[in-house]
């Protein structure tokens, strides 16, 4: 018994880090309709901004992750600029968009390797006495922590969406972008607010990704992940990237328990299945044109 | 018709003639190179490249031993004489080298190079031309024996990666007392897949019982979901056979799931990031590895080496270069009490069954596969933010 709460904890706790990522993914979906593949590479570059911040300019762990979300925030925007808003205006199909990002994701990752090098960093010890004991159970604070953020996080969106002008604005674009056109939204701009909010999201999930797991150049890898557990919810929709992402990381928690070889196995059947059987995943909302 | 029988002819000829020459060739070719006025001995490893710092300090250490043995008179009144090749951490670059070192220089025996991506390559042109090459670390099993077929010409000093799985079961159960063992191992890893193996066969045959085998992929970042499992069966020490990264989070991870057993790895752990990241989660663990610098043995070569080369870094080279020289000159002294002429089939054929007094202990190479028999490995703890040097210690892969 023990043992299965220590794994449903574990499981979550790689949930959670699959929620932070999975989020911004479906964010960026719902609107655009394409997967940002580049996402992976601005969680990588908030890793090593949070780790730099700390480690050059000395700050608490606390203004390193504000400082490395605002990063990535507007390493978002910028990408959005540079890869995706040249294509929007020519009205490119939704494969261009993919290749981009795709590039984009490659570029980031080789950008890293030839500017910083090859070799993973760590944080620092943030916490001293790391976990907290529950009988036999031991939970990381760093995960309490990560989830208060997400949490908050998380929270914060869903009140933008819901209760600001422009958060509506985003919600009318993410139903219809071509008739929010017409009635006077600048489509232009929320995409941009997208990436920011997506960037954000990709900020907070990258540093706690570096503490938990070191930072190096190919940890935009684990977005793949990110990215099953998004269509897994159903893509598109935030209630569902955050179930999905739980669930899958308690799935694989206990398959790697079971058989530690037959994990990834698993969740790309899962994907595959998802995609043959219900294309919304569990909280989608159309099934035109997944990619 | 004519024209066909004076073909005929021609072809008889050219065949006969073409017989005589491959005769006399391998004629020639029997035993290989013979020393001339000199004994020349090859060597070849990186000198360009990432690999550059390694390569440059074995030859160091090579030029400066082949020195000293001319000083002293050299090999049976023959002077040595050392020519390194770059071979710039590619593949092509040392077949060319071997090439050059066996067929223009005429070379005795070459030494290095340092990693089985270039040791494996050479066989080819070693057999063709009948020297021996002594790889110093070069640890994949496939240098010397390729799916059980003996590479007649391919020797090392170092030993090979799955024995030290075996070095770490026998210490572990002998010297610890630890009569379970749990593996965690990188199962798309050959590297780690190898010494986990041999980690399991050794502990079991000597008595001890494997209560977890856990794997992962090169990639993962996450292990709690197999520790949390091997916690549960509460082995007396986890054999983690993989590289320090994997290793630093592991230690992580371990620690905060509440397990507080002994972790004993291989020679994938040493590096400085490990202390940085896991030294807090590994005080007490064992490493197995090639030598350990803090051994008291290795200080005579260490303090000869900076004296001859001012500010030049010691590395493991320094080790494996002076106990591939040893194990060569042996060799060469053996074959020269024997016979008047010195050749370099009759080296390569000495150095089956030799033993040496090495630095990082005795080499006896097997005549079976060419690797060194019993070959003591450096036990290392890891203590405070320090590597500590244990003791020596070989283990008994016989069975």
């Amino acid at each position: 018994m023990d043992q299965f709460l220590q794994q449903l904890i574990n499981g979550v706790s790689i949930g959670s880090i699959y929620a932070l990522m999975a989020v911004g993914y479906s964010l960026v979906y719902s609107i655009m309709n394409f997967s940002n593949f580049a996402h992976g590479g601005v969680i990588m570059l908030s890793a090593y901004m949070g780790y730099f911040a700390i480690i050059l300019l000395d700050v608490s762990f606390g203004v390193a992750l504000l400082l490395a979300t605002l990063g990535a925030t507007l390493i978002a925007v910028l990408i959005e600029r540079i890869a995706y808003s040249p294509l929007r205006k020519r009205k490119a199909p939704t494969l261009y968009f993919i290749i981009s990002a795709m590039g984009m994701s490659i570029l980031l990752e080789n950008l890293v390797i030839a500017t910083i090098g090859p070799q993973f960093k760590t944080y620092p010890i943030i916490f001293a006495e790391s976990t907290i004991k529950l009988g036999n159970l031991s939970i990381s604070k760093m995960d309490i922590f990560m989830l208060i953020i997400a949490a908050i996080a998380l929270a914060g969106l869903v009140f933008f969406l819901n209760k600001t002008r422009t958060g509506i604005a985003v919600r009318a674009a993410t139903y219809n972008a071509r008739a929010s056109q017409l009635m006077g939204v600048n489509v232009g701009r929320i995409v941009s607010i997208v990436f920011a909010l997506g960037g954000a999201l990709a900020g907070i999930a990258g540093v706690f990704f570096g503490i938990r797991y070191t930072v190096y150049a190919q940890a935009g890898i684990i977005t793949n992940k990110a990215f099953v557990a998004a269509v897994f919810g159903g893509l598109g929709s935030l209630p569902g990237a955050i179930i999905g992402s739980i669930l899958l990381g308690i799935i694989e928690t206990f398959v790697a328990a079971w058989r530690s070889q037959l994990r990834d196995l698993t969740t790309f059947a899962i994907l595959i299945a998802v995609l043959v059987l219900k294309p919304t995943g569990l909280m989608g909302k159309n099934t035109e044109d997944k990619a | 018709m004519k024209k066909l029988k004076k073909l005929a002819l021609l072809i008889l000829m050219m065949s006969i003639c073409l017989t005589l020459i491959v005769a006399c060739g391998s004629g020639d070719k029997e035993q290989g190179n013979i020393a001339g006025k000199t004994i020349k001995i090859g060597w070849i490893g990186s000198l360009t490249g990432d690999q550059s710092v390694f390569g440059i300090c074995e030859r160091d250490t090579i030029q400066m031993l082949v020195d000293e043995v001319n000083k002293e008179g050299g090999i049976a009144g023959k002077q040595l004489e050392f020519i390194p090749y770059d071979t710039r951490g590619t593949p092509e670059e040392a077949v060319n080298a071997v090439n050059r070192l066996v067929n223009n220089d005429k070379v005795l025996v070459i030494l290095g190079p340092n990693s089985s991506g270039l040791a494996i390559p050479i066989a080819s042109v070693l057999e063709k031309g009948k020297v021996a090459d002594i790889a110093t670390v070069a640890t994949n099993e496939k240098v010397t024996v390729d799916n059980g077929v003996l590479k007649p010409y391919n020797f090392r000093v170092c030993f090979i990666d799955p024995y030290q799985g075996g070095v770490a079961a026998t210490f572990a159960y002998k010297e610890q007392g630890f009569k379970t063992a749990a593996i965690l191992s990188d199962i798309s890893d050959e590297y780690s897949q190898g010494m986990a193996e041999y980690f399991k066969k050794t502990f079991e045959d000597l008595g001890g019982e494997i209560i977890a085998e856990e794997a992962f992929k090169t990639g993962d970042v996450d292990f709690r979901p197999q520790l949390t499992k091997i916690k549960d069966k509460a082995p007396d020490c986890i054999f983690l056979p993989y590289f320090y990264k994997e290793v630093s989070l592991t230690a992580q991870q371990a620690d905060e799931i509440g397990i507080e057993t002994t972790f004993i790895g291989g020679d994938g752990w040493t590096s400085d990031q490990l202390m940085e990241m896991g030294g807090p989660y590994l005080q007490g663990s064992f490493i197995v590895n090639h030598v350990d610098f803090d051994d008291p043995e290795v200080q005579g070569l260490t303090n000869q080496f900076l004296e001859t080369y001012p500010g030049q870094p010691v590395q493991l080279n320094t080790f494996m270069g002076h106990d591939a020289f040893v194990t060569a000159k042996a060799a060469i002294e053996k074959v020269a009490a024997a016979e008047s002429k010195i050749s370099s089939a009759a080296v390569a054929k000495a150095l089956e069954g030799i033993q040496v007094k090495g630095i990082t202990g005795t080499i006896h190479i097997s005549p079976d596969d060419h690797n060194p028999i019993g070959k003591e490995a450096a036990i290392i703890t890891i203590d405070g933010d320090q590597y500590k040097f244990v003791m020596k210690y070989a283990a008994d892969m016989s069975n």
